[in-house]
């Protein structure tokens, strides 16, 4: 028997007896089959208790590693390349030996850590010594200067400005200590001119934002006897470290050891590099050579390192994303052999598992194959057991129909072999999002990029960091593809081609030559073939008939959804054998909603039917009829059909009727059956003494198999009837949305013509045809972001809703639970 | 034109279900080849008929203020 759609699959319960050596061998084979399901057969065993623990947590560690390495190389820009090695267990058997690449992992990273280490800690004595080797080119110059200088004040600016203080105190001071030759340590080379005066000085290098503090703090502190000279640190050293940051370098003068160890712990808590330079410019001279040798010596080095580091990383990106995948394989393989059972005996691992039944050849072909390839003493056997255990639902779908099964499932996992309402979802989804959406121009834009995106499915499907939103776009393309088709075809009898109507027959409404009042009445001449007639179009009663047509479709359409779903119902109970819910379920809510409702459709048929005008009859309002039916059965004030007084009371009789049938007849029968079973298990057991307790004991026993809690099944049932019949109700109304979106569609598309076409076209000349270009533009912009993309999926939500709660309510069950096979494939999730 | 044409229509549109029931595409898939042909022609037929039936005795016509 072909396997469908219509119901899940059949899955058995296979028992794997896998010898030690061929465990791994055939656990990679298996994981790419992803057709078994594993069951846990250690239940009451705490995951720490498992047996594989220890190399789940050795790849954990390794993988650990790996995500380490993954990041350096990004940091270093390099590109990692796809693994293009075969991915089947053959070739993943023959090449690798998962301890061997675990200490490789670990040995590369110890190294790649020491080298980024090292390079990072040369890297900050690189930047220091640039620092120093910049302080002292600065002082240099600036002692150069002011040797020069014959007035120390007369240094030109771009040497940096100079911090004098406000008060000209400080002129006059180091004018009489070049007088006076007090102790200090400044000396100036022209020793002519005037007298050795030292003073000491302090210099470094500060954050440029910092300066400002440091400044205005020496200031207060010093009592303004400050000279500081600020110049702009080098481009060099500015860039050099991580973060680009201004630095200044500056020199601070000052007389006194008190004060001047103050200065440096003021400086060195705004975080300034404090640096010693000599006042004697040889000495300088000969510690600039030493720093710039240093810094030679130090940028050799790091280089070499970094150069290393990155051969290293280089060599790592070739085979990282193999060794990912390697080692992903590995651990999804011990998670899984965490859930088998040992056996001591035979020395092998007991798994229990669900497979689709129509996949079991497959799977017993493969492990012959692999135990061949693998020349084991023992071979792997499956077994198949039988079991009253419900399996898991398992359903076969292909790039078409996994998206619409996927929205489906959403709503929740169906039971074991019941109907898939996924199967007719795939027409119905596109055709209710039709309805609310319909514009031949509107879904033609969407076919067309769902097209595109069918067109290019292989080398999208290969990328692997699509756009969420696209990625969904993508995921569902077939479902677009459906959804742009039908608003075509319904676009096409609505008559809506981005909101104007087409003439491809003509129109059968003849509007007269002339007429007497304002108000002109066109009148018919037949019935225009497909589609809404495009004389409405421009009509003023347009929403008039428009609403209560496209209302009337809504009901229609509602009705045969929901009666097509109960029907679904039907074919469950049929399959499960279960003639009860046949006859107290199923009969009961079909008779409810087709008597209400089903008349309801029959009565709007027929008066479309009735040509009312020609001969001049009242057209009666079916909606007052509906609740007058009621209200007052029996009375009939428009009346619409001859014996529709007498059908209406019998429908009313009849639906009234089917509440207490739905209410009380599948319970009641229940516990007949029950009573009946108890009765047999009773006399089998019947012997003289058989005290009252004893009866009442078994009364009150459960089954063996399930348990028979009238109290749940009455409440059950009690539910499901209020859910049902007050859900007719409300759902037949819910159904209005179809009319409303659809409304608000045609309205908005309408109204943005006028806005912008429209009025591009009512102007001439040059100027209108620049108009008519720059509206254009907005015109389809507009059209494709709001009315295709923000409608489409409103519109979309909307017939999901339509089916989540609408359909699947009349027969879904969704009980199950689903197939998850074991796997190397990794979820989008991951 | 006329309520006839609804009822031809359908009885095409039948008869087309049953032709795909049998001349679906064969496989795997022959199931869902099936359920959706016949389900999109129902659907379509649905349609198009509600439409043409609003339209055969309308109770409105299209009026027009002239200017």
């Amino acid at each position: 028997m072909s396997h469908s759609l219509y119901r899940s699959e059949d899955v058995s319960l296979v028992q794997l007896y896998l010898p030690t050596e061929s465990v791994r061998p055939v656990m990679l084979a298996l994981g790419e089959l992803s057709t078994i399901h594993f069951k846990d057969l250690n239940k009451d065993v705490v995951t720490f208790h498992r047996s594989f623990v220890r190399e789940i947590r050795l790849l954990d560690e390794a993988e650990r590693q790996l995500r380490y390495l993954h990041s350096e190389i990004a940091l270093n820009s390099i590109e990692i390349p796809e693994h293009h090695l075969p991915t089947n267990y053959e070739f993943t058997l023959e090449t690798t030996a998962i301890e061997d690449i675990i200490e490789k992992i670990s040995r590369l990273e110890l190294r790649v850590r020491q080298l980024v280490e090292s390079s990072r800690s040369l890297n900050a004595n690189y930047l220091q010594q640039m620092e120093y080797s910049n302080v002292l080119s600065k002082v240099d110059a600036f002692f150069a200067k002011s040797t020069n200088a014959h007035n120390p004040f007369d240094i030109n600016a771009d040497s940096g400005s100079m911090m004098v203080g406000e008060d000209d105190a400080t002129a006059p001071l180091i004018e009489n200590a070049l007088e006076l030759g007090t102790t200090g340590s400044f000396n100036s080379e022209d020793t002519n001119a005037r007298t050795s005066v030292s003073l000491d000085f302090v210099t470094g290098i500060i954050p440029s934002v910092k300066f400002q503090f440091l400044e205005r703090i020496l200031w207060r502190t010093l009592r303004g006897n400050l000279y500081i000279y600020q110049t702009r640190a080098d481009e060099s050293v500015i860039h050099g470290s991580e973060d680009v940051e201004e630095k200044t370098v500056f020199l601070v003068f000052a007389h006194g050891t008190q004060i001047l160890s103050r200065i440096r712990r003021i400086s060195e808590s705004l975080g300034a590099t404090l640096f010693s330079v000599d006042e004697d410019s040889s000495i300088r001279t000969g510690q600039v050579q030493q720093i710039n040798g240093n810094i030679s010596d130090i940028f050799a080095v790091l280089e070499n390192t970094r150069s290393a580091l990155y051969t290293e990383l280089a060599f790592i990106a070739g085979h990282i994303s193999s060794w990912e995948s390697i080692l992903h394989k590995d651990k999804t393989v011990y998670q899984a052999m965490n859930l088998f059972s040992y056996d001591q005996n035979h020395k092998c691992l007991i798994a229990e598992g669900w497979c689709p039944t129509a996949n079991l050849p497959l799977v017993q072909k493969t492990l012959r194959d692999v135990s061949d390839l693998v020349d084991s003493q023992a071979p792997s056997i499956l077994n198949i057991i039988r079991t009253k255990e419900t399996p898991p639902t398992y359903f076969r779908v292909n790039k078409f129909t996994e998206a619409f099964q996927s929205l489906i499932d959403s709503y929740g996992v169906a039971t074991y072999r019941e109907v898939n309402h996924g199967i007719v979802a795939i027409v119905t989804f596109p055709f209710l999002f039709a309805i609310m959406f319909g514009d031949l121009g509107h879904g033609a834009i969407m076919a067309a990029v769902a097209l595109m995106f069918i067109m290019n499915e292989k080398s999208l499907a290969a990328k692997k960091d699509m756009d969420e939103i696209l990625g969904m776009i993508f995921y569902g393309r077939y479902m677009v593809l459906l959804m742009g088709l039908f608003s075509m075809y319904v676009g096409f009898i609505y008559n809506d081609l981005f909101s104007k109507p087409m003439s491809l027959f003509t129109s059968r409404w003849a509007w007269p030559v002339k007429s007497e009042d304002t108000n002109a009445r066109a009148i018919q001449t037949g019935t225009y073939p497909i589609g809404i007639d495009p004389a409405w179009h421009s009509a003023d009663n347009n929403l008039l008939f428009m609403n209560s047509y496209k209302m009337k479709v809504s009901v229609v359409i509602g009705v045969i959804h929901m009666t097509y779903c109960l029907f679904l119902s039907l074919s469950n109970y049929r399959f499960f054998k279960r003639k009860l819910d046949i006859y107290a379920v199923f009969l009961p809510s079909l008779i409810f909603l087709e008597a209400i409702f089903g008349y309801l459709v029959i009565t709007i048929i027929y008066k479309w039917g009735v040509d009312w005008k020609g001969n001049d009859w009242q057209p009666p309002s079916l909606l007052n009829m509906l609740i007058l039916m009621f209200l007052s059965p029996g009375k009939i004030e428009e009346p619409l059909f001859r014996g529709q007084k007498q059908l209406q009371i019998i429908l009313v009789l009849a639906a009234l009727i089917c509440i207490p049938w739905l209410l009380c007849a599948k319970p009641y029968l229940l516990w007949r059956e029950h009573r009946q079973q108890e009765v047999r298990y009773l006399s089998v057991n019947d012997s003289q003494n058989v005290d009252e307790e004893a009866l009442l004991d078994a009364e009150n026993e459960e089954p063996q198999e399930e348990g028979f809690d009238f109290g749940e099944i009455i409440i059950h049932q009690v539910i499901h009837t209020i859910e049902f019949c007050l859900g007719c109700i409300s759902h037949t109304a819910s159904y209005l949305r179809l009319w409303a979106l659809s409304l608000a569609h045609n309205q908005l598309s309408s109204v943005l013509w006028n806005m912008t076409l429209a009025n591009a076209f009512q102007m001439t000349g040059v100027v209108g045809s620049i108009f008519i270009v720059i509206l254009f533009a907005f015109w389809f912009i507009v059209t494709c972001l709001v009315l295709v993309a923000m409608e489409g999926t409103s519109a979309m939500l909307h017939s999901l809703r339509l089916h989540w709660v609408e359909g699947m309510s009349k027969h879904f069950e969704g009980e199950g639970y689903a197939f998850t096979p074991f796997t190397f494939l990794q979820s989008a999730a991951e | 034109m006329s309520g006839y044409s609804v009822l031809l229509v359908g009885f095409l549109t039948a008869l087309l279900c049953v032709v795909f029931y049998y001349f679906a595409p064969k496989g795997s898939n022959t199931n869902t080849w099936q359920m959706t042909l016949i389900l999109t022609f129902s659907c379509c037929y649905i349609l198009w008929a509600i439409t043409y039936l609003a339209q055969l005795h309308p109770l409105e016509s299209p009026t027009r203020v002239l200017e």
